[in-house]
């Protein structure tokens, strides 16, 4: 049972932990992706579609990833290139993406009278660490999505901290009149790290279908895909935070299955709620938050 | 004025654009959109019951976008509406159920309004508190808190609120002597919808010709020089966040005792999202809501009218689609309004030899 409970968790944390580490990077350099939420939704659907129609789960992952970026480009070129609102335009981007995969599912297959189902990411044991014994359950019995996101959370620290395109990043939501005077363009830097964080997102997403669920709803994402914009925020803009703060969600979100069903007086519902409470504890009550300076303000050489 | 009718042609003529992308977007269903647009228009005209839906569909959504916009003045982020108009329906539900028959309709519905508005307005107040106090993201608050209330009104919907026959997660129906009053006969129209123009009217006299109304736009300007000017910022904070709750949880009252008469799961899960939507085509001005939120209700009621045209197997959901792209229409037109303003000016200057 806790294994089960523990092993569910590493799976149901890896698509927040792509989803934060995308939103950390983004907002390092001054940029909220406002529309995760919705890009992790087309992620999810082009995973299925791509997956579906081509019978290559790789091809899924592909299109999830290009459909997030697509998503990604739409918003950089509305919240950059055009300088406006980041929450507003993420809001419209959530509206849409719910309609384009809502509505292009129904082009493509109608109103099927079974659900259409795709086959899931096969698990993979490492050879000896997965012998491990507890530990090697948990961790090395998970898919390739899994262990990409292991990888990630080095390399992320690495290049945020350690090269200089980091330090540009990072300059670029502190101090973006500095990185425009050293020769970089701000709104390039930015431009391209939305994308990036999009197209990452999109992967996130893809895992929802691809990973283990195996089918497309419109409510397939229900909110995680904020879940992972809040634990960017709570985990102080740093991938470390973000790696606790995505293990505490994917443990919240892996305890609320085996609850799933409401039955009794005891509020079950409250297990469900549980990682939105704790988002909204932690928010009130942590103090030390670092913030870009430069969080969700446009940049014009101009003014 | 000038600048305002340019504003009002800009948002026009964006709507069109978006509109006219969405109707390309048909021909992937391999039907020719001049004949659908064409066929799901007529069928709205000529049935009475139909134009009502309209007004029907766009009451709760003018409150919800009253319940962004009144923040968004205030440079604050309400995107939890949705939760505070759930809390309004759970409140107006209870109450209804409770107190059916027992007092005159008249009364109860002033219970209710008064109780739906305390509801969300409750909500709305602690998420300023926690902005206020804690300097917590609004932001990141509100759009929780939504999920925490849902949660807690599935719940109630199994325990406490369920139906007697303990079937379904629902309530009972309201009682008609509950209903709020059909105004137009042969529609589902109620007086909500004049609830909601005169709240509208209401919101817009608030912040355009008040004390309250100016100190909340002076701290959305610049929360620093309010506080120096004598306005305590936090407790701006705390009234508009309450108020603006308020108004979401007034929804609560038009969907429960106007429309649906009952309360379930899911109910009318997404007027919170496009309440934003509405209020950033309305840019914000309370007026402009009410004309922004008809313009969603009958893109609504297109989608639902084209989904049912026979031999055309076009899903509703054309309508996110629609309204997606329309609202990406609006805010680029914002940007190209700015642009053009702007080159106006500089040819100005250049032409006063500055």
């Amino acid at each position: 049972m806790v294994v089960n409970i523990l092993t569910r968790a590493i799976m149901m944390s890896t698509p927040l932990l792509l989803g934060a580490l995308a939103e950390v990077y983004a907002e390092r350099t001054g940029m909220m992706v406002c529309a995760i939420e919705g890009i992790f939704l087309m992620g999810a659907w082009g995973g299925f579609v791509g997956t579906y129609l081509s019978g290559s789960m790789l091809l899924g992952i592909v299109l999830a990833v290009v459909l997030g970026g697509l998503m990604a480009l739409l918003y950089a070129f509305v919240t950059v290139t055009l300088g406006q609102q980041q929450v507003v335009t993420g809001t419209a981007l959530n509206i849409l993406a719910v309609g384009i995969c809502a509505y292009f599912q129904r082009v493509l297959f109608g109103v099927p009278t079974t659900p259409l189902q795709i086959d899931t990411l096969p698990k993979l044991a490492i050879p000896l660490l997965s012998k491990i014994p507890f530990v090697g359950e948990i961790f090395f019995h998970q898919n390739i999505l899994t262990y990409l996101a292991y990888i990630l959370i080095p390399v992320s620290i690495f290049v945020l901290y350690k090269t200089s395109l980091g330090l540009t990043l990072r300059s670029t939501g502190e101090n973006p009149v500095a990185v425009d005077v050293a020769g970089i363009n701000v709104n390039r830097v930015r431009f391209l790290t939305v994308l990036v964080a999009g197209g990452i997102s999109g992967l996130a997403g893809a895992f929802y279908t691809v990973g283990y669920l195996g089918m497309f709803t419109s409510n397939v994402i229900g909110g995680r895909g904020w879940i992972a914009f809040a634990i960017c925020f709570l985990g102080n803009w740093s991938p470390k935070g973000a790696v606790l703060g995505t293990l505490a969600f994917g443990l919240a979100d892996a305890i609320s299955v085996y609850f799933r069903i409401g039955t009794g007086a005891f509020p079950t519902e409250l297990i469900i709620a549980l990682p939105y409470i704790l988002t909204i504890l932690l928010t009130i009550f942590r103090s030390n938050f670092k913030v870009p300076a430069q969080l969700g303000i446009p940049y014009s050489k101009e003014s | 004025m000038k600048t305002r009718a340019n504003v009002l042609l800009y948002n026009v003529i964006a709507v069109i654009v978006g509109l006219a992308i969405s109707m390309a977007l048909l021909a992937f269903m391999h039907v020719n959109p001049f004949e659908v647009c064409g066929k799901a228009l007529s069928k709205i005209i000529t049935d009475k019951y139909n134009l009502g839906e309209i007004l029907v569909k766009a009451t709760p959504l003018i409150f919800t976008s009253l319940a962004f916009a009144f923040t968004y003045k205030a440079n604050l982020f309400n995107i939890g509406a949705q939760g505070q108009f759930l809390m309004g329906s759970i409140v107006a539900v209870a109450i209804s159920l409770a107190l059916q028959g027992k007092v005159p309709t008249f009364v109860l519905l002033l219970i209710v309004l008064v109780a739906s508005f305390a509801a969300g307005g409750a909500v709305g107040g602690l998420i300023g508190a926690a902005k206020a106090k804690f300097k917590a993201n609004e932001f990141l608050v509100s759009m929780m808190s939504t999920y925490v209330i849902s949660n807690f009104m599935d719940y109630l919907l199994r325990t406490s609120l369920q139906e007697t026959k303990a079937e379904y997660m629902q309530t009972d129906a309201i009682a008609s002597s509950a209903y709020l009053p059909n105004i137009l006969p042969g529609t589902r129209v109620h007086l909500g919808f004049v609830l909601a123009v005169v709240v509208a009217i209401l919101v817009s006299v608030l912040l355009n010709h008040t004390q309250l109304g100016y100190q909340i736009r002076a701290v959305g300007r610049n929360p620093n020089a309010a506080n120096l000017g004598g306005i305590n910022a936090g407790l701006i904070y705390i009234i508009s966040f309450a108020i603006a709750g308020g108004l979401a949880g007034l929804a609560g009252l038009t969907e429960i005792n106007g429309v649906q008469h009952m309360l379930l799961r899911e109910f009318n899960a997404s007027i919170g999202s496009y309440g934003i939507g509405i209020a950033i085509l309305a840019n914000g001005n309370p007026i402009g809501c009410i004309f922004a939120s008809l313009l969603f209700g009958f893109l609504n009621i297109m989608g639902t009218t084209m989904g049912r045209l026979p031999g055309m197997n076009i899903p509703a959901s054309i309508i996110e689609l629609i309204e997606g792209i329309v609202m990406i229409c609006v805010i680029a037109s914002y940007a190209l309004r700015y642009f053009v303003d702007n080159r106006n000016k500089k040819k100005q200057m250049r032409k006063a030899g500055v």
